[in-house]
C-alpha cells in the first residue's frame, strides 16, 4: 500500500504583527491535512525547506525581509500573499508618509542589525505571486481554503451580502457619528445609524465578522470583485454613491473621513495600492 | 573573542541572542530584537477615535491588550469612566487573551522543549510518539481556541477586536451566545487542567535531566494585577522588592518616575530597571504578588507552586507553570463571569471628546501595558507604548549568562547551550513585534 504524502507547506513572516498566524493556527483542521515544514513561531527549523505551498505575511520593512523572501520563493511551487501586510504593507503604510520616514530612518541605525529599507513594501513589488489571500487576518475559514485545492468555499460578493442588516430607505443621518455613537441597534444597517461602513464594496468572505456584532466594516477584505481591478477613485465613488443614495451626509464630510488613516489603511490596498503606480492584480488571483 | 549566535524560533517575532566569550569566559550575552515597524511615530496625526483599531496591529498575539489600553487612554484624555458592564466585558476580552496566548506559550512554544521535539505540528517524529504528540496539539488548539473565541464573543474580531469603544463598548453580550460559550468553557475545563498536569509532570521531568530551574537570583517584580483576586482590567502598577515585600505603588502617568528606560545600539528594543535593579514582568511576577486567585482550581494549583516552591519564587522555568495557572484561572473566571446577565445596564456613556493627555493600563500576558498619547485637535501629536517585554530584557539577559556560564568552559561549548538560550528566553515569552513596535 503506498500512502500519499500530504502537501507541505510553509509560512515565512516578514514584518507583521503576526495576526495572520494565529488565525491560522485557529484553522486547526490542517494537523490531519497539511504537513507543516516550517513556521518559526511553531516550529524550530531555520530555512525554508522544499513546499508545495508558502504562505507570506508581512510586508518588506528591511533588507533581512528582503533576503528571506528572495531565498524561500525559489524553494516554493505556489505562493500565496496572506494579509494586508503582505498585500499591500497595511497598518504599515503609516510610516510612508515622508515626514514619518525620515524621522524612523534616522532612528532605525543598529549595528549589525537588518537595515531598514526606505519604504514598507508588499511582497509583490518583488517576487510573483500566485494568490492573494486579503484579510487583516484572514479568517480560519478563508486560510483553509487556500490551502485547499480546490477550495470547498463559497463567498458573497461583498460584506453587505454577509451582514445581514436591514437597509432603511426611510432613515437619512445628516452627520457622521464617528465612534461616539452610543448602543448601537441590532438588525439595522450600519449606515442607517450614521456609521462609516464601507462593507457595500469591500469583499466577502469574512463572514461580516465586524458589522455582525455592531463595528462598521473598515475594508480590511479590499475592494469586491466589481472593484478590484480598477483604480481607487473607482472605488471612492461607489462608496460616496451608497451614502449617497442612503444618507443626508454632506459630502465633504464624507470624503474627509474616507481619506483618514484608518480607512486608508485598506482601502486602497488593490487599485493603486502602496501609493504606487503598479498594475491592479487580477482578480482570479484573490480568494 | 568568540561571537556565538543563536537565532531564535517559537517565540513571538524575530530576535536572537549573541553570546561573546574570551578564553571560556562569558563577557556578554545579548538579546536582539531584529524588527521594527515605527508605531511611536506612524500614529501622529492619527485622529484619536480610530486608535482602538490601528493599534491592535501594533501585534497579533496581544491585540486585545493594545485595543482596551488604547480606549483607556483616550477615556483617561477625555476625563469619562465606562459604565461597570463595559468593565466586565472588557474583563471578559483581557482573559480571552489570556487564554489564547498561555495556550500557546505553553503547548506550542514551550512544551516541545520538554517532549525533545522541533515542534508540536511537525511529522518528522518516530511513528509511535507521533499519535501522542498530535493528540496533545489537537487538544492543545481546541484550549487555545476558547480564547480566541471568547475574544470574538466579547470582541468582535477575533484577532483584531473592536468592541471596545470610547466610553464603554458597542454591544452587550446576546445571553444565549454566552450560556453555550460558558458550557463550552467547563467542558473544556477538564482537559485544560489535564493538559497543565501533564506540563507541570514533563516539566518536572526536564528539570531532573538539565539539573536546574533555571537562573533563581532574586529580582523586583512588577504587576498591576490586584493582590487578592487578580484583574487584567487593572489600575495600579505593584513593584515587589527580591525579598518579597510590596515596596511600591503608582499610577501610569508616573511611570516615567518609577522606571529607568534607556535603549541599546545592539536591538530595536528598549530596556528598563527599576532603580537601577533588574525588574520581571510576566506570570510569574503576579504569581508571587497574588495572595490568591480567588477561584478554585486555580487556587489548588496555586497552593502547589507555593509548597513546592516557596514566597517569593525565583527559578525562571516557573514562569512556565504559572502561565499553566493563569491558563485555568482564565477558563474558570470567564465562565463564572459569563452566568451574569451581559445585557443589563448600560453599555456606554457619551462624551464630548476633547484635547490633552492620556494614559491607559492593562495587565497583558507579558506585564502591564501602558499607552500614553497626546491629543492636538482631535489628533494624536505624540503617542507612546509602554511594552511589558522591554521590563523584562535585563531578566532575560541576566539568565542567559547564568545559562551560559553554565554550559561553556575553557576548553567547550556543551551542546546543551544552544536548548537553554531557547528554554530561557521562552521562559519570559518575549514579544517582539510588541517590545519594537
Ligand atoms: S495583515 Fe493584519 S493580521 Fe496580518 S500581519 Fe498584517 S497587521 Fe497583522
Ligand atoms: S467586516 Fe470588514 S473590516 Fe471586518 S473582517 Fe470583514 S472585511 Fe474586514
Amino acid at each position: 500500500m503506498t500512502t500519499i504524502q500530504p502537501p507541505r507547506f510553509a509560512v515565512l513572516q516578514l514584518s507583521g504583527c503576526a495576526g495572520c498566524e494565529v488565525s491560522l493556527l485557529n484553522a486547526g483542521e490542517w494537523i490531519d491535512r497539511f504537513d507543516l515544514a516550517f513556521m518559526p513561531l511553531v516550529t524550530s527549523a531555520y530555512d525554508v525547506p522544499e513546499v508545495d505551498i508558502l504562505l507570506i505575511s508581512g510586508g518588506v520593512r528591511s533588507d533581512e525581509d528582503l533576503h528571506n523572501l528572495r531565498q524561500a520563493v525559489k524553494r516554493a511551487k505556489k505562493i500565496v500573499a496572506v494579509g494586508t501586510c503582505a498585500i499591500s504593507g497595511g497598518v504599515t503604510n503609516l510610516g510612508n508618509r515622508d515626514e514619518v520616514r525620515q524621522l524612523f530612518l534616522s532612528q532605525s541605525e543598529r549595528h549589525n542589525l537588518p537595515r531598514m529599507l526606505p519604504k514598507s513594501q508588499p511582497v509583490d513589488v518583488f517576487v510573483d505571486v500566485d494568490l492573494y489571500l486579503p484579510g487583516c487576518p484572514p479568517t480560519p475559514e478563508l486560510f483553509m481554503a487556500a490551502l485547499l485545492e480546490p477550495p470547498d468555499f463559497k463567498a458573497s460578493a461583498n460584506v453587505c451580502q454577509e451582514c445581514g442588516r436591514q437597509k432603511l430607505m426611510d432613515v437619512k443621518p445628516t452627520h457622521l457619528v464617528g465612534m461616539a455613537g452610543g448602543q448601537v441597534a441590532p438588525d439595522i444597517c450600519l449606515i442607517n445609524q450614521g456609521y462609516l461602513c464601507v462593507g457595500s464594496s469591500t469583499r466577502g468572505g469574512c463572514r461580516a465578522l465586524c458589522t455582525r456584532p455592531g463595528h462598521p466594516c473598515v475594508g480590511c477584505r479590499g475592494p469586491s470583485n466589481a472593484l478590484i481591478e480598477k483604480d481607487s477613485s473607482t472605488w471612492l465613488e461607489s462608496i460616496q454613491r451608497v451614502f449617497k443614495s442612503m444618507t443626508n451626509i454632506p459630502p465633504e464630510e464624507l470624503r474627509e473621513a474616507l481619506l483618514s488613516p484608518q480607512m486608508a489603511l485598506f482601502l486602497f490596498q488593490f487599485s493603486d495600492y502602496a501609493g504606487g503606480d503598479r498594475p491592479a492584480r487580477s482578480k482570479d488571483k484573490v480568494l | 573573542m568568540t561571537t556565538l549566535t543563536f537565532p531564535l524560533s517559537r517565540i513571538e517575532g524575530h530576535a536572537r541572542v549573541e553570546i561573546e566569550v574570551q578564553d571560556g569566559r562569558v563577557i556578554s550575552t545579548r538579546f536582539q530584537a531584529m524588527e521594527k515597524r515605527g508605531f511611536n511615530l506612524m500614529v501622529t496625526g492619527v485622529p484619536a477615535d480610530q486608535m482602538p483599531v490601528i493599534v491592535p496591529r501594533i501585534c497579533g498575539v496581544c491585540s486585545t491588550a493594545h485595543h482596551v489600553a488604547s480606549v483607556k487612554a483616550l477615556e483617561n484624555a477625555y476625563g469619562i469612566q465606562p459604565p461597570p458592564l463595559a468593565n466586565q466585558i472588557r474583563e471578559l476580552l483581557l482573559l480571552g487573551q489570556l487564554i489564547q496566548n498561555q495556550a500557546t506559550s505553553l503547548f506550542i512554544f514551550t512544551m516541545p522543549d520538554r517532549l525533545g521535539v522541533e515542534s508540536l505540528f511537525h511529522v518528522d517524529a518516530e511513528e509511535a510518539k507521533k499519535e501522542t504528540q498530535f493528540d496533545i496539539a489537537r487538544r492543545a488548539l481546541m484550549v487555545r481556541q476558547l480564547g480566541t473565541d471568547l475574544i470574538t464573543l466579547a470582541g468582535g474580531q477575533f484577532i483584531h477586536p473592536v468592541k471596545a469603544v470610547v466610553g464603554g463598548v458597542s454591544s452587550g453580550i446576546d445571553p444565549g451566545r454566552a450560556a453555550a460559550f460558558q458550557q463550552r468553557l467547563q467542558a473544556a475545563l477538564p482537559t485544560a487542567c489535564e493538559l497543565v498536569d501533564y506540563y507541570w509532570e514533563i516539566s518536572t521531568r526536564m528539570k531532573d535531566r538539565i539539573g536546574t530551574w533555571g537562573d533563581d537570583q532574586p529580582a523586583y517584580y512588577i504587576a498591576s494585577t490586584e493582590r487578592d483576586d487578580p484583574r487584567y482590567n487593572s489600575s495600579i502598577i505593584r513593584v515587589m522588592t527580591p525579598a518579597g515585600e510590596c515596596c511600591r505603588e503608582f499610577t501610569a502617568d508616573t511611570f516615567r518616575e518609577e522606571l529607568i528606560f534607556e535603549d541599546t545600539d545592539y536591538s530595536y528594543a528598549g530596556r528598563t530597571s527599576y532603580q537601577g535593579g533588574v525588574i520581571r514582568a510576566n506570570s510569574l511576577a503576579r504569581a508571587n504578588m497574588t495572595r490568591r486567585m480567588g477561584i478554585r482550581r486555580a487556587d489548588a494549583y496555586m497552593r502547589r507552586l507555593r509548597s513546592e516552591f516557596g514566597h517569593p519564587a525565583h527559578p525562571i522555568l516557573l514562569f512556565d507553570l504559572c502561565r499553566g495557572i493563569e491558563l485555568v484561572y482564565a477558563i474558570e473566571l470567564a465562565s463564572q463571569l459569563l452566568e451574569e446577565d451581559f445585557t443589563k445596564g448600560e453599555v456606554d456613556m457619551p462624551y464630548n471628546p476633547r484635547d490633552g493627555e492620556g494614559w491607559g493600563l492593562v495587565e497583558a500576558p507579558r506585564g502591564p501595558l501602558i499607552h500614553h498619547y497626546v491629543i492636538e485637535k482631535g489628533k494624536i501629536a505624540m503617542g507612546e507604548f509602554i511594552i511589558p517585554t522591554v521590563h523584562n530584557m535585563l531578566a532575560i539577559e541576566r539568565a542567559l549568562r547564568v545559562a551560559a556560564e553554565r554550559y561553556i568552559t575553557t576548553d567547550s561549548v556543551n551542546l546543551e547551550l544552544e536548548k537553554a538560550v531557547g528554554r530561557v528566553v521562552r521562559a519570559f515569552d518575549p514579544c517582539i513585534a510588541c517590545a519594537t513596535h
